[in-house]
């Protein structure tokens, strides 16, 4: 997706919003603390506040009012339409055809004749989630979407959204006062501050120090006791007993452990080599993008020098098999 | 008809006339950012603070039979001063604030992002009314509803003004009882419509507050 985005706005309280950036990215990340106008700028990109220029993939999506903008716009709280079931919510869109594999794929299709006042907190926005997929947006707009989820909850929502985006093929911006949150995710993003734009680029540099808890989200097929086949690599990964088909993963980018030589006798079970893809650097550290399989890795500048990392250089990925957490099935 | 039966109709005919003006006027102040928004809001209240009798005469000034206004209306079969029509204004316009205050409250109970999300769906303001904003304020509409008939029932200034006390057609049950107290044997006929008008209001009451907590259930507003 080409975004370009020019969005100058006024609220009556005093704050301004004057944002521009330009982009071409599949998910893109808004960061930035409570108040920096993140909200404001993603309802401005929906169309909900009137006046900016949002540029989709060179059509100008400006004079288009929201209904027609054909964005999916899913919010902290789900706003499920309570008078509905959840199969009536997911078909209120006129653009969504039949269901498909979406409920399925969101694991909720079970829960199609519920009201939404006897879902849990997760169990409604993944509703939402779906509502807006099957609404066959353009663009997907998530503001905070999993705010408030325990770590592990958070993960497991993350991963879905990485598998969603590759089986819909979904362009994304998500929103999120934490930035390590959605770095996993987005590729490219925004850091607003006080209505403005203070930094923008490929999503590592927007990180601030101390930021390391990046995750990357995987998904591959279980192949054997606690072995997932993951782009062609078989990694050995902590997934449940029982598990198989295929399955999604979750690693932090701070348990990834890379080298110029494979070592000799060590603990660690997963030890494969790979290409450095990418070098990006964030406020006191380096993130190593390395194919494939497609994985992030935080390193000191340091780090970096000793082991004379550039892009297309051969590394040598070593990272435990409990680094690798099972998140859910794809 | 007996008065009981000319209050029923003239408080259902009113609250039924006044229904699609009282939403549109409760939209357009809960949902709207307009800078005349506050002036038509103090406009709307009037008749909920001036002496009921001053609203009748500017309503008897506005559809007088020599005005403009008053002979159209005469001229297409339907007179309004001192005539039934004349009632039904008469309740409708004192029970037009309340109506819309109510239907407001039941606008601003619903999560106007509800809209929004159901406009980025696709779905155009219009059809979003039907489909999201009418379905979660039905419930506070009929309790609206409930109460600006009990008001209606109850009118007498503004009515005996327009449209006078003509038995059998504009006299309603409280300009009966007003007829009653200096007639012979009224006072036991002022019970009975005394008690009648009672009952109804108190089931419109409690109709209200029904519809009320349902919808707030609805909503979830109560969880």
């Amino acid at each position: 997706m080409k975004l370009e985005v020019a969005a100058r706005l006024h609220r009556p309280g005093g704050f301004t919003l004057d944002a521009s950036f330009r982009c071409e990215a599949q998910t893109v990340g808004i960061v930035g603390p409570s108040g920096s106008g993140k909200s404001t700028l993603l309802d401005a990109i929906a169309g909900i506040e009137p006046g900016s220029r949002v540029v989709v993939d060179g059509e100008d999506m400006s004079p288009r009012p929201l209904h027609r903008r054909n964005v999916g716009y899913v919010t902290q709280d789900a706003l499920l339409f309570p008078h509905l079931d959840v199969r009536s919510n997911l078909l209120f869109s006129p653009r969504a055809g039949p269901l498909g594999d979406v409920p399925a794929a969101l694991g909720i299709e079970r829960l199609l004749d519920r009201m939404p006042r006897n879902l849990s907190g997760g169990e409604r926005r993944r509703v939402a989630l779906a509502r807006a997929i099957l609404s066959r947006p353009q663009l997907l707009l998530l503001d905070e979407p999993f705010a408030g989820l325990d770590e592990a909850r958070r993960r497991e929502a993350m991963s879905l959204l990485a598998s969603l985006r590759e089986r819909f093929r979904l362009p994304m911006i998500l929103v999120s006062h934490v930035a390590e949150e959605i770095i996993g995710l987005a590729e490219w993003a925004v850091r607003l501050e006080a209505g403005q734009v203070v930094r923008a680029g490929p999503s590592a540099s927007v990180l601030r120090a101390g930021e390391t808890r990046i995750d990357n989200y995987l998904t591959g097929t279980v192949v054997g006791d606690r072995r997932v086949r993951v782009d062609g690599i078989e990694l050995a990964a902590a997934i449940s007993p029982g598990a198989s088909g295929d399955v999604r993963l979750a690693c932090y980018a701070a348990d990834i452990i890379l080298a110029r030589e494979r070592p000799h006798a060590i603990s660690a079970r997963n030890c494969f080599e790979a290409v450095v893809r990418s070098l990006t650097d964030a406020e006191e550290m380096v993130i190593v993008e390395i194919e494939s399989p497609r994985l992030r890795a935080v390193v000191t500048p340091q780090a970096l020098d000793e082991l004379a990392l550039s892009p297309g250089s051969p590394v040598i990925v070593i990272a435990k098999a409990t680094a690798f957490a099972h998140v859910g099935a794809a | 008809m007996n008065s009981v039966e000319i209050s029923l109709t003239v408080g259902v005919v009113s609250t039924v006339l006044s229904l699609p003006l009282a939403i549109a006027m409760a939209l357009y102040l809960e949902r709207t950012r307009s800078r005349v928004r506050h002036a038509v809001q103090t406009l709307i209240m009037l008749p909920l603070v001036l002496p009921p009798v001053v609203t009748g005469y500017l309503l008897l000034k506005v559809f007088s039979p020599i005005g403009p206004l008053g002979r159209t209306l005469a001229g297409l079969g339907a007179p309004v001063a001192f005539h039934w029509l004349g009632a039904v204004i008469a309740a409708a316009v004192v029970g037009f604030p309340l109506f819309v205050l109510m239907i407001a409250l039941a606008i601003k109970a619903v999560d106007p992002r509800f809209e929004r999300v159901s406009r980025s769906l696709g779905v155009s303001p219009w059809r979003t009314f039907w489909r999201v904003t009418l379905p979660l304020t039905w419930p506070g509409i009929l309790a609206g509803a409930a109460v600006a008939f009990a008001r209606g029932l109850g009118e007498f200034g503004a009515t005996i003004i327009l449209a006078g006390r003509i038995p059998g057609e504009t006299q309603t049950i409280p300009l009966q009882i007003y007829a009653e107290l200096d007639a012979p044997g009224g006072e036991r006929r002022i019970v009975g419509l005394v008690l009648t008008a009672c009952a109804f209001c108190l089931v419109c009451v409690a109709l209200s507050r029904i519809l009320d907590s349902w919808y707030r259930r609805r909503l979830e507003l109560d969880r």
